[in-house]
């Protein structure tokens, strides 16, 4: 599937939305979410200065845990030792952070580049723990991503803003004035449209 | 009567370019400011027009460029409603940087509460701030109806040429109380590189050019008591400490008066009293007051009408 499927800018004089797009993209661009958005569309009308953007996320990917990228074991030297061989180095600094928390940055030994040992009672009842550990969640990170990206392509001083994320659907409203309860009904109408009639469901 | 002065801007390299002071300095001419970098050097100059095509024959054999620049000695404001990443670096860093290019002297103000529609507005100290500038630059957005109904109360208040840059095309007369609009340079957040973005920014100072011709212009009406750039050259003869101060244009020259990157407290009666070689002081001629940028000095020249002479 193509990223961004569908991606339409509105606004009241057709010139101008065009322009927007561009500061749009750019926004998107920047923040690498291209692959993250099926479709989005905005609206935007400076004259009652209002700000409405839907977007339709793509399925998240799942959270890494500590078996997607490593191998957990017992260690060599008797049973108070757990030994992680890790195949992905890009995680090792999460990974490292989670087990100095988990039993002391003391107890957390790295003899070689993709080995981390730890000493602890009773390894084996915390091997599982281990590897059913969460070291990354993109969805987080994407949340982040969609806010800061949010904030961006809205109009700067649009300071009252309204927004929903349920599932994969994402609702963003913005004004300068009182927010209009009318303007955040309409932005989940225009959110059903994109879906196709599925009701995009409704939180703040 | 004074040689009319053009400005002109040398790029080339640093070796020999003490010839080119040097025929400068015999010609009457004015260094307004001298940009090494490396091997390269940048001289922004004012040269007798009787004489620009010997700074050009020597230029030639030194293997520089020579060209005229018509922003230079002004100082722009470039404002910007405020200085959150909606409006920096792009655009108005590029809108500075191409008025850079073309001579000019620029500051960069972003308003604290400039934005939005409804909420916008300026302060009284920001205002004086902009009025020390010698023309205006408000750099806006997207929206046409913005920019013709709310951004305009930001004008209020400010007394030197307002020029106005934006993206939609309209006509400077719909925009209350600004003296030039400039289509075609919007809201951006890339960098302007594009063709038609560099064309866009190639028209606004071809027009920044004329509206500073107009004041200039206006100017010869009534001309200034003593040229700013001969005020310059004293200062730099009279005032030794200026050569330790470290900004990049210690003295800025305006088309009515000049900033001096001093301390006011303690340098104000010294540039007061800068004599020249006709006679007067520099405070017979010019209003002498504290900048509202910084500590520094702000000196603005009275006209022939107040003094009664030009020197």
């Amino acid at each position: 599937m193509a990223p961004l499927e569908t991606f339409v800018v509105e606004s009241t004089i057709p010139e101008e939305a065009e322009h927007y797009k561009h500061i749009i993209s750019d926004a998107i661009t920047d923040l690498v979410l291209a692959q993250a958005i099926e479709q989005i569309r905005v609206v935007v009308k400076p004259e009652d200065s209002l700000f409405q953007m839907m977007m339709i996320l793509r399925g998240g990917m799942p959270p890494v845990k500590v078996s997607d990228f490593a191998h957990v074991g017992e260690g060599t030297f008797g049973e108070s030792e757990i030994v992680i061989d890790i195949d992905n180095e890009a995680y090792l600094p999460q990974l490292l952070e989670n087990l100095w928390e988990m039993c002391g940055r003391i107890n957390v030994h790295q003899p070689e580049r993709k080995t981390v040992s730890m000493t602890c009672e009773n390894p084996l009842e915390h091997i599982s723990e281990i590897e059913e550990m969460v070291i990354e969640d993109p969805q987080r990170t994407l949340k982040s991503k969609l806010v800061d990206m949010a904030i961006r392509a809205t109009p700067e001083g649009f300071r009252v803003r309204y927004h929903s994320l349920t599932g994969n659907h994402f609702i963003f409203v913005a004004t300068e004035d009182i927010m209009k309860k009318e303007w955040i009904e309409e932005a989940h109408k225009m959110l059903d449209e994109l879906t196709g009639g599925e009701p995009s469901g409704s939180s703040s | 009567m004074a040689a009319v002065l053009e400005p002109y801007v040398y790029e080339g390299g640093i070796h020999k370019h003490g010839l080119l002071l040097e025929l400068l300095e015999d010609l009457g001419g004015f260094l307004i400011q001298k940009i090494p970098a490396a091997t390269e050097v940048t001289l922004i100059m004012l040269i007798p027009n009787k004489d620009i095509h010997l700074m050009e024959e020597l230029a030639i054999k030194l293997l520089g460029k020579i060209k005229r620049s018509p922003l230079t000695g002004t100082e722009i404001a470039v404002v910007s409603p405020t200085l959150a990443y909606h409006h920096l670096p792009h655009s108005a860093c590029d809108i500075a940087e191409f008025l850079r290019r073309g001579g000019a002297n620029t500051n960069m103000i972003g308003l604290a509460r400039g934005m939005g529609r409804r909420v916008a507005l300026s302060g009284d100290y920001e205002r004086k701030l902009i009025n020390e500038h010698d023309i205006a630059l408000f750099s806006f957005g997207t929206f046409r109806d913005c920019i013709v109904n709310k951004k305009p109360k930001l004008f209020e208040g400010i007394d030197i040429p307002v020029v106005v840059t934006g993206a939609p095309d309209i006509k400077t007369e719909d925009i209350p109380n600004a003296d030039m609009y400039i289509g075609g340079i919007g809201r951006v957040s890339h960098r302007l590189r594009k063709g038609s973005e560099l064309e866009g920014l190639d028209k606004m100072n071809e027009m920044v050019s004329e509206m500073v011709n107009m004041v200039r212009e206006d100017i010869s009406k009534d001309p200034l008591a003593v040229l700013p750039a001969r005020v310059m050259k004293e200062i730099k003869d009279q005032i030794p400490e200026i050569e330790h101060v470290l900004t990049p244009a210690p003295i800025t020259i305006q088309l009515d008066g000049l900033r001096v990157k001093l301390p006011y407290d303690e340098f104000h009666e010294k540039v007061g009293n800068i004599e020249f070689d006709e006679g007067p002081l520099l405070s017979e001629m010019a209003n002498i007051m504290p900048s509202k940028m910084k500590n520094y000095i702000l000196i603005k020249i009275q006209r022939k009408s107040e003094v009664g002479f030009v020197i």
